[in-house]
């Protein structure tokens, strides 16, 4: 666009999110005295309908072709008012937000001056980065329409289901040997106590039967490539030395096995053959042979007989699945608490845990339904229930883990509806958390079979070494008084914690987790389901502990987000993607290539004597390549060097000895510096910062162009290495590259707190905020006088970087 | 209550567990009995087994090794106890003496066969009881009653008494020493496993005598006058602790032919053969038990599975 910037700045005061702290009125006034600003206007809430209406109205009367709105965090509303303006008939792009809300009014509202002046600031910022804007067009991708849902608990089944119903194809792939989940342990469900795998084994079954989906169980995930629409997903179906065709599920082999081993699924309380099923009810119907324990008498060979079904030569297989969407639904674990020495499990043969409770009642479990303690095969006729083994627990795990409230009932309920009084039932707790339908009506139930509730914590588990009964102090914390019982049994409610592999699932799909270890939505609120890459989705407990009906809704409101996607023939991506400049780049005269060499997708090509080439639907738009490139011959669309450096120079025109100019990754650090925000943690209000989609955008020239103009402080920030990067490297690369920059500023003589390169997650808004405070407080110690004196000895050396790389 | 593994060891014995809430399991190995040949080690599935040899302390006799068992690995199939042939390791599951792999048929067991006439024996004679180096025959005299004897000198009715061998059958190697030593040619032995025994004496370090130390057989290795180490193969029940024991590489020549035990139609026992003793001799086996069509299949699925071992 070559035409003259004419760009409208508009001023959210956001009830008073923003206008309680910063003057909304004098920010506004100011806007209007930035050159090309036609007109500045403040609004309660630009982003509800009035607002927007606004923001329209003022681009068709003044003739607007760029739109500054001055509000909360782009990662919340940026597309809301890309809409606006594109409604308005401007291309979407040309629209920048200036985030005075999570970046000032909430993190500074002691210092209602000095966040009205960085508000000023940053929305100076975004009006420079806004008049370079260039409207782009929107790229479209064709759809796969088959989906991949990982793990074959109830919410993948959930998913499955109701995907298949629309008419997509569907993978489910599921780690174990059969479908499930936890759900298939379970003996009863809260809060009506249905069996189960009475409920459960019908849809497993529907699963199997539907022609539109396919289960690929004992499989694990190698990799997933590509993008929304367009995913590529390797898969290694693990050998079970069984022709799945051939075997009928008959059981004669198993029955000739001679070996037995502790089964897992029956938490080692029981064992399984060497040969067989987690369980009767498996789907597929599947047996399976464990070579850790086989003894190859081929005992199983001779039973199985004609059917042919055994085949000791399997080799694990790898497939490929081209797929539009992955949800997943990789479930929870539960926490065994050997390291909680406490509560003595592992010591004390009569303490265990909820799921090991869970399969000694169930009828098909290790003891046949009987109730036994471990010490002496007899019944017990008192049992202790102990809540949050683990959850609540700032030692351990400090999240609630949901549901483990609603099982002790439901075991208590299910052992006095037994037992009757022959079995005196305490639960101790230290809230009853019985929130969702039903669910207080059944505490209720519990209360009136007699079951004993003392709200207190454990604070001593001693065994008497003759009866092996357990001796529990604790505080009642009603009568405010030490109390002492003796449990013939003691259950402990352990913490539901993230499913093993749940890091390196993480990793392969390029989805981040919050500080729990469990995955992280794209929104708490208002993205639930969505991650923060395009076309993944999570489903039940792999996000946060769920119970059941969560669990199921979560499933089918995944299924619903996948198939937006799926029903769609193409889908659109967004244009912040790399350009190379062909006349610039030196791969045409020399060997270069180091673009190729840095891509983490393998978006970009450098053949021999040609200039690089991208290829735009791979390319995800970090800006690595851009950083990298020596003779600057790429650009990020959006993220533009002129764009950047425009922010830089605004952002530290006044006093730049007294700024942190800092450069935020989209995905980890800026987000991190939201919730610092969100969660009103206050910093000081020193720091400009500048957001990037990737650390790996940020060019050495950008760090040296700061220090040039003068800044106090330097700070890049960038997702936890190695894995977090949602561009898969792009924090590898920064790092690299800003190591070497590092050696260069100890030569020239810059005190080395100034120049800072740091790892921010999206959860850690403390650190963040922590970050600044210590980085200001540095700044202060060096003083300003001290900065400027380094600064004038570092500028003509400076200079010479920079010239010496534009010509 | 979670799963539990434990190891115990007391003077006499060497017990490992695996403790489930609903089952458990033992594997005890009787000190006593266990002679460290190592026999269990070879054919173990899960290398849960380990020799321990036991360093020769200056002028005393070599000690036999000892035999460590993992409780991580061990997973109570059962295989040592029916392939040893002093009967030491004992497995229990559930409370009861089972062995997993003798119930469904997957490992054979050894055939002990002894025979023993006590018509013949006279009523004063406990040769074989005095020549059974491990003490498992006991002789006794009873009369027609059933009343044990000890004072036959001073009885009437001599000709009413009867003599009773009790042979611990299961703790046997069969040796052979007792069938040799008996005067009246009333008992019968018949050997478990056959092989191989030669000592190359030009190889033997100067004044070892390690062999001979913890040889389990009197006899079957002796010292001559010529102050070297023999062998009497007539004796030798083939446990190889010699071999284990033996500094020198080349020093001893050792290896089965043949191991006497129940038919058996099972890979893990194949498997064992060819350990113990060769390719050659588990082939062998293969051939002259089954009828040629089921000999062709174990073959194919020995092939298939191990395609190294056909190879030869």
């Amino acid at each position: 666009m070559s035409e003259e910037p004419r760009i409208g700045v508009f001023v959210c005061h956001c009830g008073l999110n923003i206008a309680g702290v910063i003057d909304v009125k004098e920010l506004t006034e100011y806007a209007r005295t930035i050159p090309n600003v036609v007109v500045a206007m403040d609004n309660r809430y630009t982003c509800a309908d009035p607002g927007q209406e606004e923001i329209r109205k003022a681009i068709k009367e003044h003739k607007l072709n760029r739109v500054v709105v001055a509000a909360c965090s782009p990662r919340l509303h940026e597309p809301t008012f890309r809409r606006t303006v594109a409604e308005a008939g401007l291309n979407p792009y040309v629209f920048e937000m200036a985030n005075v809300r999570e970046f000032s009014s909430w993190c500074h509202p002691s210092t209602p001056e000095e966040a009205t002046e960085k508000a000023k600031d940053i929305v100076r910022m975004a009006v420079a980065k806004a008049r370079l804007l260039q409207g782009l067009e929107t790229i479209e991708v064709p759809v796969t329409n088959k989906t991949l849902i990982l793990g074959g608990g109830i919410a993948g089944i959930s998913a499955a289901l109701d995907l298949a119903a629309m008419g997509f194809k569907v993978y489910l792939v599921e780690r174990g040997e059969s479908i499930g989940g936890h759900m298939a342990q379970l003996d009863k469900t809260f809060p009506t106590l249905d069996c189960s795998i009475c409920i459960e084994g019908p849809k497993m079954v529907d699963v199997s039967r539907h022609p539109n989906i396919e289960i690929i169980s004992y499989a694990d995930i190698l990799s997933v490539e590509g993008f929304v629409g367009n995913f590529k997903v390797k898969i290694r179906k693990n050998p079970r030395y069984i022709i799945a065709e051939n075997c009928t599920g008959c059981g004669e082999c198993r029955d000739v096995c001679p070996i037995e081993f502790p089964n897992e699924w029956d938490m080692n309380m029981g064992v399984r053959k060497a040969i067989s099923v987690p369980f009767e009810q498996a789907v597929p119907l599947v047996y399976t042979i464990n070579m850790d324990y086989c003894i190859e008498c081929y005992k199983c060979v001779d039973a199985c007989g004609a059917r042919q079904a055994i085949n000791f030569d399997q080799k694990p297989e790898e497939i490929e699945l081209e797929v539009g969407t992955i949800i997943t639904a990789t479930g929870f674990d539960i926490y065994i608490p050997y390291d909680n020495s406490l509560y003595g499990y592992g010591r004390y043969n009569n303490v265990i845990t909820a799921l090991e409770l869970e399969r000694l009642i169930l009828a098909a479990g290790p003891t046949g339904g009987k109730l036994v303690r471990a010490s002496d095969g007899k019944k017990p006729h008192s049992v202790v229930i102990i809540q949050c083994v683990g959850s609540r627990d700032v030692n351990k795990y400090e999240y609630c883990s949901g549901f483990c409230c609603m099982y002790a009932l439901k075991h208590s309920i299910q052992l006095k509806e037994k037992y009757g009084d022959d079995v005196e039932v305490y639960i101790l707790y230290i809230d009853m958390r019985t929130h969702f339908k039903g669910y207080e009506e059944f505490y209720q139930r519990a209360r009136d079979l007699g079951v004993n509730f003392i709200r207190g914590k454990v604070s001593h588990i001693i065994e008497d070494p003759e009866t092996k009964n357990l001796i529990i102090r604790a505080e009642d914390m009603a009568l405010g008084e030490p109390i002492e019982l003796v449990a013939e049994f003691v259950v402990l409610s352990t913490a539901a914690i993230p499913s093993k592999g749940t890091e390196e699932m993480a990793r392969i799909l390029n989805v981040t987790r919050g500080a729990d270890g469990f995955f992280m939505e794209s929104h708490p609120k208002l993205k639930p389901i969505d991650t923060a890459t395009d076309g993944i989705f999570l489903a039940g407990a792999c996000q946060g502990p769920k119970d059941i009906p969560y669990s199921v809704s979560q499933g089918s409101g995944a299924a619903s987000r996948a198939a937006t996607i799926l029903s769609q023939p193409t889908w659109k991506i967004e244009p912040i993607i790399a350009v190379v400049d062909p006349n610039k780049c030196r791969n045409t005269k020399a060997k270069c290539g180091i673009c190729e060499t840095r891509c983490p997708y393998g978006a970009i090509k450098a053949p021999e004597g040609q200039p690089a080439q991208v290829t735009t639907a791979m390319c995800h738009g970090c800006g690595t390549c851009v950083a990298e490139c020596p003779a600057d011959a790429i650009t990020q669309m959006h993220f533009t060097d002129a764009q950047i450096f425009a922010q830089i120079r605004t952002a530290l025109e006044k006093n730049p000895q007294d700024k942190i100019l800092a450069f935020l990754c989209n995905w980890c650090s800026y987000a991190g510096a939201d919730l610092a925000g969100t969660s009103r943690f206050e910093y000081p209000p020193t720091i400009r910062a500048i957001r990037v989609m990737c650390s790996g955008r940020v060019d050495r020239d950008f760090v040296l162009e700061a220090f040039r103009l003068g800044a106090g402080m330097v700070l890049v920030a960038a997702c936890h290495l190695p894995y977090d990067c949602h561009y898969i490297s792009g924090n590898v690369k920064m790092k690299a590259r800003m190591e070497a920059l590092v050696k260069i500023f100890e030569k020239l003589g810059l005190s080395p707190e100034r120049f800072r390169v740091e790892y921010v997650s999206a959860a850690e808004g403390v650190k963040f905020a922590e970050l600044i405070k210590e980085m200001t407080e540095q700044m202060e110690a060096l003083g300003k006088e001290e900065i400027k004196a380094e600064n004038e000895k570092l500028q003509p050396t400076l200079e010479k970087m920079l010239s010496k790389k534009q010509a | 209550m979670p799963m539990k593994l434990l190891k115990t060891e007391t003077e006499n014995e060497l017990k490992v567990e695996m403790i489930l809430h609903a089952k458990r399991y033992s594997l005890t190995l009787n000190k006593a009995r266990c002679t460290g040949c190592g026999i269990c080690k070879e054919i173990c599935p899960r290398e849960a087994i380990e020799i321990k040899k036991v360093p020769k302390a200056e002028g005393e006799e070599a000690k036999p090794p000892t035999i460590d068992v993992s409780e991580e690995k061990c997973h109570y199939c059962g295989m040592c106890e029916p392939i040893c042939p002093f009967g030491a390791p004992e497995v229990m599951v559930g409370g009861e003496h089972v062995v997993p792999v003798i119930k469904t048929e997957s490992f054979p067991q050894l055939i002990r066969e002894i025979e023993v006439d006590a018509t013949r024996c006279p009523l004063d004679c406990v040769d074989c009881e005095e020549a059974c180096p491990l003490e498992l025959i006991k002789v006794s005299v009873h009369t027609p009653e059933g009343e044990e004897v000890t004072d036959i000198e001073s009885r009437q009715n001599k000709e009413n008494l009867t003599v009773t061998v009790d042979i611990e059958k299961n703790f046997c190697p069969c040796c052979r020493l007792c069938e040799i030593k008996c005067p009246e040619d009333a008992i019968h032995v018949l050997k478990i496993f056959h092989g191989n025994l030669r000592i190359n004496r030009e190889k033997c370090p100067k004044d070892c005598q390690d062999c001979l130390d913890v040889c389990p057989i009197p006899e079957a290795l002796y010292l001559s006058e010529d102050g070297k180490i023999h062998v009497n193969e007539l004796y030798c029940v083939y446990c190889g602790v010699c071999k284990i024991v033996c500094p020198e590489d080349e020093a001893l020549e050792f290896n089965r032919t043949y191991i006497r035990h129940t038919p058996v139609r099972s890979g893990a026992w194949n498997r064992a053969l060819e350990k113990l003793t060769s390719t050659e001799v588990m082939k062998k086996e293969l051939q002259t038990k089954s009828s040629k069509k089921a000999q062709e299949s174990l073959l194919e699925s020995v092939k298939k599975t191990f395609p190294w071992r056909t190879e030869t």
